[in-house]
């Protein structure tokens, strides 16, 4: 009974051998990290005598900047990413690195290392001769507790100036508290939609040049309402602050329009069965909002499908969770004719801007981005896509005080918050709260060539958070209960724009 | 372990019988006649929400059985809390979910339906994925677990460091989108149960009747073969079974193969009937767990027992609480299994070592 | 039994002050991450695995539940000190009078477990308090008045402690506590309550036959683990000013436990000795760039390593080595050896 003598034995030899493979692949890292800290003293040192020519050798990158601009010898931007490599969003990672990387090679003069791989990172780059550096990408797993020590890692231990990122909508919410307490660094969004996030935290530093969740679905009630003629409805939401949130702004959108809302149902994150949730939305009303996401929304459409039968596409719409690339490839036919809200982009719009940035942006820094295959048709992803803008206001930002970081960042922020972008899918400026003030599409699923894929059907030009004043401040966050239903007028109803697209 | 005197024992059971009305007596009730603000209203004003309802806890019951028969299997007989049993199944799901699409043909990473799916495309993938799981199970049982026997924390200690690095690696492998595996178009339609006018799904049926057919396999397998023998003997005395000169290390190795091929298979049932994401794996473990620890550890009857009333629990409770409170329906199943432990500390149908 | 004997021998003794010295001196030795981010977290997570070495090592107890009263304290003060966050009851008190408050909170919370957990013994202990943790995981998940999913942002810390300000301090802090709980949980097991604690451990039928209350004693116990857990999750909530259910999730749950186990599970000192060993690799691993995004397969292999190698950790191989030949075999394996769960029942 008592094995502590097994250590003599063969297999504890083997696992011994294992021991100090392990031990020596950790020291690997931490011998990786003594070169880190030692830059960390770089940035130190930089950061007090700002200006200060560093020593040439924190320059690691052999190759000049491909549009080498005036210097190079300026003191250099430490730039992180934070990503996402574990979790429900583990496999974007790849995705949005493309999208932040392509903007770098864009707009900054850097180089991708690698065509096939984003996650390779990026060679070069400078904004006003200051070179930029990536000291690090951040993995985070979705959760707020893992985001903000990577977050940690990245600015306090690789010391970095200013961060691109997160991905998820709770993490953003740590993230942005997290600037609130380090003003003198400069943060801009990944990709993610919390409302809470802009709208009540209202960190001076953080900034988000892509809509939140509510925003992305703008638009959305009006087209139940007034297309698809459902005066009551249902919705089922992920129980928590981003499925509430999406839902806000269908419920805000639907309730505008003159619609009423007369079942909610939350099933909790993690839902095994969905079976007894499916089985208590009403038959009584005209049509059901979905938000469930992530690994719950194909197990929602099978109970409901074993619950009630064939799932009619005229009687559901859904939130971005059914049109992500890389995703809702996964949902097969079953949904194909749905409206679905999207996330702020529009892959298949047909004007110059969109077509250039998935083919001569996106698709010509990146052959493929894995694990998805090819590059361009990623670039219209949430998640390419917000990294890339974000990226982006940053560069402009940067470029507009010509790389410099003096005074706590305060020329920076102030320059970010004035940002305007030309973006591939109609401008974006910001708002008081530095939130993104941006056109939205709403969207259909339909079948092509036997596969599930999505269409653009209309667009709603300058959505802002608030939702002609449902959401402020000082209202409650979106919730079980909030927003109750209200008909109002919202500035962008009645004013959705019939679009024209790609095949 | 006799170790509470008399008077506490007797409040104990006064408090258990209390809890015992409590906990069953007033759901029932609640559920038959009363049921106020809920989705439904009561059973006896909505008799076919209900029995829909109670169709989705039974089906619900023999998936969570099936997983849990396995892991109640190695437990009873070797004393191995296998915590790689929820990576197992999300492991068999996964093999199982490659093969079908390579068989349907076309893009892998698109979603099927089950129009494109024949009888032997689900089938022959459920067979390999359990056949793959069980291999990699043996392999840890021979690995790892072989040379440490008897030590019951340290195992379980083995089998999380096994859980985290395949969890690991099926997320660099299958990556972390969610996915699911089709069931064949002849599974996939409507039977009438001509009761109350319910027409119910028969992929849930077919659940239930892998079930029932597992579970009489197993008890057919422990109570009437020569293998089943020896293994019901080794949970008893397992030193007295190698002493009567019967190989107790093959025995251990099969009850492993069996228990990580039942692990597989639900995995590919859950796969077809949810989805196989990471965190799933998690999930299932859990589920597991609860199951045996209200059953009982090691008890087959337990793991029955236990997965009925996980199954009809959680369903019910979606279903019945007042629509405030419906976010509570979890929490609701964990305080239920609080309840029954604090009672019997080794479940209902446990026995001590 | 001689667990509390065994601990004074003259190099575990050179060791440890020398070892005290390094962590008083630290803030001239390592960068700024280091202390405020890496030494600090390692404390904090020390502390609360000691508090499961402790019911372990002392009581035969292997919990689960001690990173669910962590997070019940970090919770509790969450929701006394926030004001004006969308999330939690946003009371608004001041620090101070919050945290006995929080901690007593805890400490409840403690009782009751222990006292449900009390009559389970070996591996089923195991399971039951898996459960409690989870109930905690959905508890904070669920209940959106106290928390939800996406937790509690924004908690305030005493400006004396502030992190960003002091990032030494709050280092200074947590190594007082943890110093202070060390000396405290190895005072506690060598009173008499500690003694019938071990008592309890090897023997729970002769211990009740001689008149002992068994359930009291284990769950007296797991409450005074359950206080060292809560005063970790005080010093986690103002050192990451945050805190989430996913804090408190599964795979924290199982951190814990693997520092303890890394470290050993027999001996308070290796609570802390795991956890620097965890706080490294979790930082670390994924700068490996043959590793990179695959850091957990790396943080498996090497818990699997410890745990086929050195059941009992890292300070099981520490004295295996000091030991040499001049402890006998039996005296190694025989004793202090909490991992003897099978002689449950």
């Amino acid at each position: 009974m008592r094995a502590a003598r097994g250590v003599g034995s063969r297999p504890a030899w083997l696992a011994a051998s294992l021991a100090v493979a392990a031990l020596a692949a950790a020291g690997c890292g931490s011998s990786d990290n003594s070169s880190s800290s030692s830059s960390k003293k770089d940035s130190k040192t930089t950061k007090t005598a700002s200006g200060t020519p560093a020593p040439a050798s924190s320059y690691p990158d052999p190759q000049p900047a491909v549009k080498p601009r005036s210097g190079g010898s300026k003191s250099p931007i430490k730039l992180a990413i934070m990503s996402e490599c574990q979790g429900a969003f583990g496999s974007f990672d790849n995705q949005n690195m493309a999208g932040a990387v392509s903007a770098l090679s864009q707009f900054a003069g850097a180089k991708p290392k690698n065509p096939n791989k984003p996650k390779d990172g990026f060679t070069g780059g400078a904004i006003g001769g200051h070179p930029i550096k990536l000291v690090g990408v951040g993995c985070g797993d979705d959760t707020s507790a893992t985001v903000i020590k990577e977050t940690r890692r990245l600015m306090e231990q690789l010391g970095a100036d200013v961060m691109v990122g997160p991905l998820s909508g709770d993490e953003s919410i740590a993230v942005a508290n997290y600037a609130k307490q380090h003003p003198d660094k400069t943060f801009v969004d990944g990709s993610a939609g919390a409302q809470d996030t802009t709208l009540k935290v209202q960190a001076p530093n953080f900034f988000r040049f892509n809509g939140d969740g509510a925003q992305w679905n703008a638009g959305l009630g009006d087209i139940a309402y007034n297309q698809l003629g459902w005066k009551k409805a249902a919705v089922i939401s992920d129980d928590y602050s981003f499925g509430w949130t999406s839902t806000a702004g269908f419920i805000a959108d639907f309730c505008a329009a003159g619609g009423q809302i007369t079942k909610r149902v939350f099933p909790p994150l993690n839902t095994t069965d969905y079976s007894s949730f499916a089985q208590q939305l009403p038959s009584d009303v005209d049509g059901t909002f979905v938000a469930v996401g992530g690994a719950g929304l194909i197990p929602f459409l099978k109970a409901y499908e074993q619950a009630k039968g064939p799932i009619d596409s005229k009687k559901f719409v859904g939130n971005l969770f059914w049109g992500t690339p890389g995703q809702f490839e996964q949902l097969g036919p079953r949904v194909s004719g749905a409206y679905i809200g999207g996330a702020g982009t529009a892959g298949d719009l047909d004007t110059p801007a969109a077509k250039d940035y998935a083919n001569n942006i996106i698709g010509k820094w990146f052959k493929t981005i894995p694990p998805g295959g090819d590059a361009a048709p990623q670039a219209s992803s949430t998640f390419t896509y917000g990294y890339y803008v974000n990226t982006w206001g940053l560069i402009k930002g940067l470029e507009a005080v010509k790389g410099d970081l003096s005074g706590g960042q305060k020329k920076l922020q102030a320059a970010l918050a004035k940002t305007t972008l030309p973006a591939p899918y109609g401008e974006i400026k910001l708002d008081d709260n530095r939130q993104a003030i941006t056109d939205v599409f709403v969207q259909q699923l339909y079948m092509k060539d036997g596969k599930l894929a999505v269409k653009t059907v209309a667009k709603i030009p300058e959505v802002d958070q608030t939702f002609g004043g449902t959401f402020s401040a000082s209202t409650p966050a979106p919730g079980r209960k909030f927003p109750g239903c209200e008909k109002r007028s919202l500035p962008w109803l009645g004013k959705s724009q019939p679009v024209k697209v790609v095949g | 372990m006799a170790v509470r005197n008399a008077s506490t024992l007797r409040a104990l059971r006064l408090v258990g019988r209390a809890l015992l009305v409590l906990v069953v007596v007033f759901p029932v009730v609640w559920v038959l006649f009363i049921a106020s603000g809920t989705s439904f209203g009561s059973a006896v004003s909505d008799p076919k929400d209900f029995l829909i309802t109670l169709l989705n806890g039974l089906t619900a019951a023999a998936l969570y059985f099936v997983v849990a028969s396995g892991f109640t299997l190695i437990f009873g007989l070797m004393r191995v809390v296998n915590m790689a049993h929820g990576a197992f199944f999300l492991l068999g799901g996964y093999i199982a979910l490659r093969l079908q699409r390579s068989m349907v043909g076309g893009d892998s990473g698109v979603g099927l339906s089950s129009a494109q799916v024949s009888f032997a495309q689900w089938i022959l993938p459920l067979v390999a994925g359990a056949a793959v799981v069980a291999g990699v199970g043996l392999l840890m049982q021979q690995l790892f677990l072989r040379w440490n026997q008897g030590e019951d924390l340290r195992q379980a200690l083995i089998t999380i460091a096994v859980s985290i690095i395949l969890a690991d690696q099926m997320l660099g492998i299958f990556g972390g989108v969610a996915q699911d595996m089709s069931w064949p178009a002849s599974f996939d339609k409507f039977i009438d149960l001509k009761v109350a006018g319910v027409q119910y799904t028969l992929t849930r049926l077919i659940i239930l009747g892998i079930g029932l057919v597992i579970g009489a396999g197993l008890w057919f397998w422990l109570k009437r073969t020569r293998t089943g023998m020896v293994i019901r003997a080794g949970v008893d005395d397992r030193e007295m079974v190698s002493a009567m000169g019967i190989n107790i290390q093959l025995t251990f190795a099969i009850a492993f193969l069996v228990g990580s091929a039942l692990a597989g298979i639900g995995g590919v049932i859950g796969g077809s009937f949810a989805s196989l994401a990471p965190g799933v794996d998690a999930n299932w473990l859990l589920n597991s767990l609860i199951v045996v620890i209200i059953g009982g550890m090691g008890s087959l009857g337990g793991a029955a027992i236990g997965a009925l009333l996980l199954g009809l629990t959680t369903n019910f409770a979606a279903a019945y609480l007042p629509s405030d409170y419906t976010f509570y329906a979890i929490i609701f199943t964990f305080v239920l299994l609080a309840i029954v432990l604090a009672v019997r500390p080794l479940g209902l149908f446990g026995r001590p070592a | 039994m001689s667990a509390a004997r065994r601990l004074t021998s003259t190099p575990d003794r050179m060791v440890g002050a020398g070892l005290v010295l390094v962590a008083l001196f630290a803030p001239l030795i390592f960068s700024e991450y280091w202390i405020s981010t890496l030494l600090t977290q390692m404390l904090i997570l020390g502390t609360a695995a000691a508090s499961l070495i402790f019911l372990s090592a002392y009581g035969g107890m292997v919990s689960l539940a001690q990173v669910a009263i962590y997070g019940v304290a970090g919770f509790a003060l969450g929701n006394l000190t926030t004001t004006g966050n969308t999330k939690g009851l946003n009371l608004g008190w001041a620090e101070l009078p919050a945290l006995p408050v929080a901690i007593g909170i805890a400490v409840v919370v403690a009782l009751v477990f222990g006292a449900l957990a009390s009559r389970s013994f070996g591996i089923y202990f195991l399971m039951i308090t898996l459960v409690f943790s989870v109930i905690a995981n959905l508890f904070f998940g669920q209940v959106t008045k106290v928390s939800g999913f996406g937790g509690i942002s924004g908690i305030p810390i005493p400006d004396v402690i502030s992190r960003t300000a002091h990032p030494e301090r709050l280092y200074f802090v947590t190594l007082a506590v943890a110093l202070v709980l060390y000396a405290l949980l190895r005072y506690v097991a060598r009173t008499p309550f500690g003694l019938t604690l071990q008592g309890i451990r090897d023997d729970p039928v002769r211990m009740s036959s001689l008149g002992y209350n068994v359930s009291l004693h284990r769950t007296l116990a797991f409450g005074f683990a359950g206080f060292v857990a809560a005063v970790a999750g005080v010093l986690f909530v103002w050192w990451n000013a945050q805190i989430a259910p996913s804090t408190i999730g599964l795979s924290a749950t199982i951190d814990v436990l693997v520092i303890a186990v890394i470290g050993g599970l027999f001996r308070l000192e290796g609570a802390w000795l795991g956890a620097l060993v965890f706080v490294i690799l979790n930082n670390y691993a994924q700068d490996v760039s043959f590793i990179g995004d695959r850091f957990h397969t790396l943080i498996g292999v090497v818990f699997l390593v410890i745990v086929l190698v050195s059941p009992n950790g890292l300070i099981g191989l520490w004295e295996r080595a000091i030991a040499g030949r001049r402890r006998s075999e039996e005296d190694v394996a025989d004793e202090r050896r909490p991992t003897e769960l099978s002689a449950a029942g």
